[in-house]
């Protein structure tokens, strides 16, 4: 793990980290938002944050259960206006 | 005189041709209105057919006409390519120089196969996503003698949604009427963690392909195709050895959205999902596969917006306000074997819920492949 890595586990909306890349996803049906993320985790680097923003509720279970499967990790989810915030970190 | 041009002369480029002749005929006959269908090869594809192809439900050449013959005779066929949409000057620059000048346009560029995209797919993969790809993989299937082949998607979005199922469930029923399930495995690969997208259908399909010993691994995003030693490497981490690989290549919206600066980043024209409009532009329509509207590509999707399509440019031909709205009306046959199918038919606000497969539903499908040319293409039911 790298010295930029932030430590794992819940943080407020003022310790989120700072995002490599935000992939805004709104508007998307299933199962738009996470190949977006699949996308993005392959440009990036192991280290990088990638926020993920989506309004498609299929999400909610696709893309936790993407991001268990492919060994990387889901730091925070939070749900906004109308949408909802994943921050995933690129593990490997 | 009112110029309206198509650019496709694909299932969405030609039905919608032929609907707009029919409801403008008399303008078309008193020469206030043009009808132009732009297609640099003039041949029209049923792209369908190349899945029956595989397992010889159909010949080769019972899946393509002349477009000259499925238009209606006072539609104009232009066969040149186009190497640029000027949606400033509302006018199509022509790759011999000339330019089409139009009124109302009507994009139905549909998708384009980018195997290369997928390291190492060319190379490893068997597909039948085109006509000469359907033929190598008919033959590869006759030479089988058991082994463990894997069905892939490698990229999404792609047309035909249904169609890594229907290669998969008639895969099984091919093997065992030749004698070989015994000898073989079926493995199949989805990118999302479900084996169909559409929520209500997966685990239909799940329980089909269970039932029938067809293994399933997903998500599984490919990463490569190892030819030279078999292997299919999927992003998670999980690969799989294969005898022969079934995939689907990745797709993008056609070349020349890109250059005329019409689309997003997979080359798909951001469109209206109700009015069919491309956003920004009040004289060009979009339907088919060439839409970036989340729903699937497939002809049956292009079928149903070119009556929505249709009536928009035939209201404004006549200087009256567009009113058609598309609702998202889809339908397909899924094949679940050799002979029996089942279907879905769903639109934005009602998901499909699939009967149980029979062969009443695949003999419609048959039918349908016979009637495609006149009911769909020339539009005449």
């Amino acid at each position: 793990m790298s010295d930029e890595s932030p430590a794992p586990g819940p943080k407020t909306p003022d310790e989120r980290p700072p995002a490599t890349r935000v992939v805004d996803a709104r508007g998307a049906w299933c199962p738009g938002p996470l190949m977006e993320l699949i996308a993005a985790i392959q440009e990036e680097s192991p280290g990088a944050h990638i926020e993920v923003l989506s309004s498609d509720q299929g999400s909610r279970q696709d893309i936790p259960m993407w991001v268990q499967k492919a060994g990387h990790e889901l730091v925070r989810m939070d749900k906004e206006n109308g949408f909802d915030r994943y921050v995933v970190r690129k593990t490997h | 005189m009112k110029r309206i041009v198509v650019l496709g002369g694909g299932i969405g480029g030609t039905t919608v041709a032929n609907r707009i002749q029919r409801l403008l005929s008399r303008e078309v006959e008193q020469g206030q209105v043009e009808i132009s269908v732009v297609d640099k090869e003039g041949i029209h594809a049923y792209q369908p057919g190349y899945l029956m192809v595989v397992f010889d439900k159909m010949r080769p050449e019972e899946t393509r006409q002349e477009e000259s013959r499925l238009l209606h005779r006072s539609i104009r066929l232009v066969k040149e390519e186009v190497s640029k949409i000027d949606a400033a000057g509302k006018k199509l620059l022509l790759a011999g120089g000339r330019s089409l000048p139009y009124d109302i346009l009507v994009i139905a560029t549909g998708s384009v196969l980018h195997p290369e995209l997928c390291p190492g797919f060319a190379e490893g993969a068997h597909s039948f996503y085109d006509l000469d790809n359907a033929v190598k993989l008919r033959d590869q299937l006759r030479q089988f003698s058991g082994g463990r082949i894997v069905v892939t998607v490698a990229g999404m979005p792609y047309k035909c949604p249904v169609a890594p199922l229907e290669v998969t469930f008639m895969l099984d029923d091919y093997l065992r009427s030749r004698g070989l399930r015994d000898k073989s495995e079926i493995h199949y690969t989805y990118p999302i963690p479900r084996v169909f997208g559409i929520e209500t259908v997966a685990p239909v399909m799940q329980r089909l392909m269970t039932e029938r010993g067809i293994q399933t691994h997903t998500p599984f995003n490919v990463q490569k195709v190892e030819a030279a030693s078999r292997r299919l490497v999927g992003v998670e981490g999980e690969s799989l050895d294969y005898d022969l690989l079934i995939g689907i290549p990745p797709h993008r919206g056609a070349d020349v959205i890109a250059v005329s600066g019409l689309g997003d980043k997979g080359n798909w024209v951001p469109t209206d999902k109700f009015t069919l409009r491309a956003e920004n532009q009040n004289d060009i329509y979009v339907l088919g596969d060439a839409t970036n509207i989340a729903i699937s590509k497939a002809g049956s999707t292009a079928d149903y917006e070119a009556e929505t399509v249709a009536q928009s440019v035939a209201a404004q031909a006549r200087g009256l306000p567009p009113s058609a709205r598309y609702e998202g009306r889809v339908y397909c046959w899924i094949m679940t074997g050799l002979a029996q199918a089942t279907y879905i038919k769903f639109d934005y606000q009602h998901p499909p819920h699939p009967p149980t497969p029979s062969f009443a539903h695949y003999w419609n499908k048959m039918i349908y492949n016979r009637v495609y040319w006149d009911m769909t293409a020339r539009a005449m039911f």
